[in-house]
This record gives C-alpha cells, structure tokens and sequence, in this order.
C-alpha cells in the first residue's frame, strides 16, 4: 500500500503521454478480456449445435495472457497490486528509503521480465514455434501483448523511481473503491 | 551450520527480505525464484522463467479468475444487496437473533454468486450494518458476525482462492468448487448457532422488535430474493450437471449478472465500464502474483527444498492429524503477513508434495486452506475483512479484532470438524457429474 496524496496538479507533457500510455493499454487489456468473454460464449454455442471450434481454449488462454500483462502497469498506478506494508508502515519519517529499496527491487525485477518476455516472442518468430494446441497458432503473434506489458510495467516502475527520488513520492494513487474487493 | 546449508539460507533469507521489506508480492516471488536459479542451478534462468511464466499466464483454467471477478463488480454495482436485506429479514426476524441471521444469510447467499469474501463483506454490509444498527441490535455482534461470515466468501463457489489453489497444483476447478459447499453450509450454521446461544444468553441483547408478518407477506417479500437464486442456479447448478466448466459458469455469471443488473435498471453504460476495469485490474494484480508463484515453484524444485521437506516430515513419523495441526498453525501465522492467495502460491510448492505423499487428499485440503487462510482475514495485524470493517463502520481496529474472536474460534472448530469427517469435503465432488465433452 502506498502514501494516499492528490496527484500533482499540473501535470507535463511527458506524464500525460506515459499516463496515456498505460490507460490505453489498460483499455486494451479490459477488451482482451470482453474478447475471451466472446470465445467461451461461441466455444459453448459451438458444443451445443455440435459443430467445433478448434483451438478455442487456446485463444481463451492468450486473450487472459495479455488481458493480464497489458493491465499491470495501470494495475500498479493505482494501487491494486498487493504488497506486505508492515515495514514500510514501522519506518514512520523514514519511509522514503524503503519505498526507494522497494522500487528499485521492483524496478530490477521488471525490467529483467521485460528484457526477457522480449527475448521469447523474438526466438518464437525465429524458431518458428507454434502452439502445441488445435489451433497451432504462431507463439510470437499471440506473445506480443504480453511483452509490451512487461516493457510497460518495467516503464511504469522506473517511472515510479524517477519519480520518487525527484520529488519524494511515487506516482501511485490508491483507487480505494477496487481496493475492497480484491480479497 | 554446515556448509550445504548456506545457499539455501541464502535463498530463505531473500524471500523473507523482499516480502518483508514491502515488495510488491509478484515481484518479490520473482526475484527470490531469480536468486534460488541462481544458486541452485547452472540453467540459464531468464528463459526458463519466461516459458513458465507464459504457460502459466496463458492457461486455460486460470480464465475462470477474472470472470468471476468481473461477475463480482456487476453485482456490486446493482441493488442487491437491499433486495436481499427486504428478502431475507422477515425470515429471520423470528429466529432466536433477530436480524443478525441476516448477516451470515446474507453473507451465504452472496458467496454463492461471489469469489471474493471482502466483496462479499462490503456487499452484505451496506446494507445489514445500518439496519442493524438503527433496530438496536449490539454493535460488536453485527460487526462480528459479518466479519466471520464474510469469509463463507472465499468457501462457498466461486472461491477466487480455490480457482488460484485449483489451477496451482493442477486439479479441477469444478471439483474444488463442489468440494466447498457442505463445508461453507455447515460453517453458516455454526454461525447461527453461535447467535441463537449468545442472544438467549446476553442480557444486553435487546433490539427493536420486528412487526409481525404474516406467511404471505413473507413470500411476497421472498420475491426479492428470486433474481440471486436463479444466478446462483445457474452458476452451481451448471457446474454440478456437468454442463460447464468452471470457466463457462463464469460466463453464465457475468451474463446472467448482466440481466439481473439490466431487469433492476442499474445496468448503465459507465457502470459496465467501471465493473469492467475494476475486474481488468484485479485480475492483472492476481496473475502478477501467480507468474511470480509460478516461476518461483520452478526454481523451488531446484533447491530441492520440497522433496527434502516432505521427506524430513515424513521421516518424524507424524500422524495425518499431527502433520494437519502443525499446517495448521504455520498457516495462521503466515496469514498474519500475507493475504490469502499469496499465501497459498507461496507455500504449495513445498506443501503439496508433503500432503500427498501423507496421503492426504487434494481436493480436501483444498478446503481446508481456505478455511484456515480464512480465518487470517480476521485476525490482527492485516487481517483484509478487519480493515474493509474499519472503513466502513469507523471503529478502532481493536474493537473489529475483538468483535470477531468468536467466529475465529468457530472457524478453528470447523477446522476439526472436517478433519473428523471429510466426507463434508469429498462426498459432493466424487459424485459430481462428468462434463459430457471435455
């Protein structure tokens, strides 16, 4: 759980282009999941007038890969991924360090995932892989989305970073009416 | 310590850091699996993760997660909840209690349709608490007795932490889901019972009477209740008969809400869009922390912690019971730091291979995870339901915790009572019908 603060009033060009960046692929991701929605519906439909579907667990299965991974950073901007606040609440005054530690971890680890989400969808394309399933899609087409939101939560982070040694605190707004059902 | 030792206190030392010190649970798990891979193997670690994370994020009965949760935000946003309340209180009005069944009702009901127990808490207690109060009904009772009944969230299908315990160790989802019913049944109960005991005993126990109704008024009334039962058919009832699987009752759930929300009038543009970014949200949260879970299950095998555990506690000769207490404990005590998913993620990589080689059954255990994650939601410090509580009513968390003990000790007797006949758990799931395509 992060410090509860009004974001900055004015807010530049920059801020405006990542915020942007991440609400759209949150959009994305809200229709990823509307789209599985669609697949199970028709994946039934099918099996009750008894014609098939091929492979439609499949795109069910990458539509929830990419619903997920495109929604992390918007996820992490508003406050809805979970964390042990414990000790960043014992620090009191000296809670800026922890936050530091905590967002350079966090910052570290994503963009590790990102560099090597990247890495996947590269040596799919290269290697030709295609899924094992009916549908024997190609895997690089259908990994995109979850390497772009990789490489946007490692954004998000960093951003984070830079944000919280410039101006001590972090861009993260608790959205408090998700927050309460999430357990 | 001798020697052999030292990578993997170096590997335990870094997960206690990185959740302890705050980090962002998914990430934590990630870099605790970076550094077990690492120590423990010459495996080059990024790719190994990235295969994993992809199978883990892309399979097909992890899609059930966030439709239930979509299911969940709809409901929410419709007037449920009074329609419960007016359905429901002149049932219970003559009851030994009064209206306070209408919380572990309620919270029973809801569960039914919901995957969440802070859903089911804030959706039972918007309406229940206020009502509740303004009758007289003693405080600490309306606030204990949501707070524990809450948790029949979690028990009842769709359980959000069943899907997540499901789709981590690989078993059915439908199974899990039945497997909960007659536990969450029979907790309700002890709810109730708890209630009839205390309010013929309490001398302080003296609400507003309810004016008296006659059969018909409280079958008119029952109308109101009609909407959530055909969704609660629908979703279960699909299930059972083996007509969908856990993801497609999902589906009937987020259209069949859908409707329900559409017939009341609140089913607008904004608040379709509001339930569907909540939904995108949460669930990106919880698939955050099961591609951590999962790459850090990959790394766990490698420590070979798991093997060794399960191997040691084998070794000590302890009963099922016995080995059952002893999770018991460590399980309540982790769910004073961590929230319940979390919690089961972390653990079952290491816990599994130990249950099943006691031969204890999957499916049961199941259950019986839930119920003890549970009852870390309403213990002190994070406990999650104490905190939406807090928010809600305003009180000091002191008064919360306390108000709940007595459900946390019903919740540890209902602990021994599926030890002392599983069948509560097992009996439905193995008398589940097969789904007729796969």
């Amino acid at each position: 759980m992060s410090n509860t603060h009004a974001p900055p009033l004015s807010r530049g060009p920059i801020r405006r282009l990542i915020d942007g960046l991440f609400d759209l692929s949150a959009g994305l991701a809200a229709a990823c999941l509307v789209a599985m929605l669609c697949v199970i519906v028709a994946q039934m439909a099918a099996r009750w007038m008894s014609f098939s579907f091929p492979g439609s667990t499949e795109y069910a299965g990458y539509l929830m890969a990419s619903a997920s991974f495109l929604a992390f950073a918007k996820a992490l901007n508003t406050g809805a991924h979970i964390r042990v606040g414990l000790a960043l609440t014992a620090l009191g005054r000296h809670r800026f360090w922890g936050e530091l530690w905590c967002l350079l971890v966090a910052s570290a680890a994503s963009c590790y995932l990102a560099w090597y989400a990247v890495r996947l969808v590269y040596w799919s394309r290269k290697l030709g892989d295609i899924s094992q399933g009916q549908d024997a899609t190609p895997l690089w087409i259908v990994q995109i989305p979850m390497a772009c939101g990789a490489i946007f939560l490692a954004l998000a982070f960093l951003d984070n970073l830079v944000s919280l040694i410039r101006t001590g605190r972090d861009n993260i707004v608790e959205d408090t009416s998700t927050h309460t059902r999430t357990e | 310590m001798a020697p052999e030792l030292w990578p993997l206190a170096i590997f335990l030392f870094t997960l206690f850091l990185l959740l302890g010190s705050g980090v962002w649970i998914g990430l934590a798990l990630l870099g605790v699996a970076f550094v077990g891979m690492e120590i423990f193997t010459t495996r080059p670690a990024g790719d190994a993760m990235m295969t994993t994370i992809w199978r883990a994020s892309s399979s097909w009965s992890l899609t059930a997660l966030p439709l239930f949760i979509w299911m969940g935000e709809i409901l929410y946003r419709t007037r449920l909840s009074e329609d419960m309340f007016r359905g429901l209180s002149p049932w219970m009005a003559r009851l030994p209690g009064g209206l306070l069944h209408t919380n572990v009702v309620g919270c029973t009901v809801f569960a039914a349709v919901s995957g969440s127990s802070a859903a089911t808490l804030t959706t039972v207690g918007k309406m229940s608490i206020p009502e509740l109060m303004r009758r007289n009904y003693p405080e600490h009772m309306v606030i204990g007795t949501l707070a524990g009944a809450a948790t029949l969230g979690l028990m009842i299908p769709p359980s959000l932490t069943l899907i997540v315990y499901g789709v981590t160790i690989n078993e059915s989802i439908s199974k899990l889901f039945m497997a909960g019913i007659f536990p969450g049944l029979v907790l309700a109960a002890m709810f109730m019972g708890y209630i009839a005991i205390w309010s013929r005993l309490s001398k302080s126990f003296n609400p507003t009477p309810e004016p008296t109704t006659t059969l018909m008024e409280k079958l008119a009334n029952s109308r109101f209740l009609i909407p959530v039962m055909l969704l609660i058919t629908l979703v279960i009832g699909s299930m059972y008969l083996g007509f969908a699987t856990a993801t497609e009752a999902a589906t009937f759930g987020v259209l069949g809400s859908m409707a329900l929300a559409a017939a009341q009038g609140s089913l607008t543009l904004t608040s379709l869009k509001e339930s569907l970014m909540g939904a995108t949200r949460t669930s990106a949260m919880i698939a955050l922390i099961l591609a951590g879970a999962s790459f850090l299950s990959l790394s766990m095998g490698f420590t070979g912690l798991p093997r060794a555990l399960a191997e040691w506690i084998g070794g000590m000769g302890l009963t099922k019971f016995e080995l059952l207490m002893a999770l018991l404990v460590f399980y309540i005590i982790l769910g004073c730091f961590l929230d319940g998913i979390s919690s089961v993620v972390l653990t079952m990589a290491v816990v599994e291979p130990m249950i099943r080689q006691a031969g204890i059954d999957i499916i049961w255990f199941g259950i019986f995870i839930v119920v003890v994650v549970e009852m870390a939601q309403i213990t002190p410090p994070i406990g999650f339901n104490l905190f939406v509580l807090q928010g809600m009513t305003g009180h000091e968390m002191n008064f919360i915790a306390r108000a709940a003990i007595p459900m946390f000790l019903i919740m540890v007797v209902m602990v021994f009572v599926l030890i002392a006949f599983p069948e509560l758990a097992t009996w439905l799931p193995e008398n589940i019908r097969q789904r007729p395509v796969s």
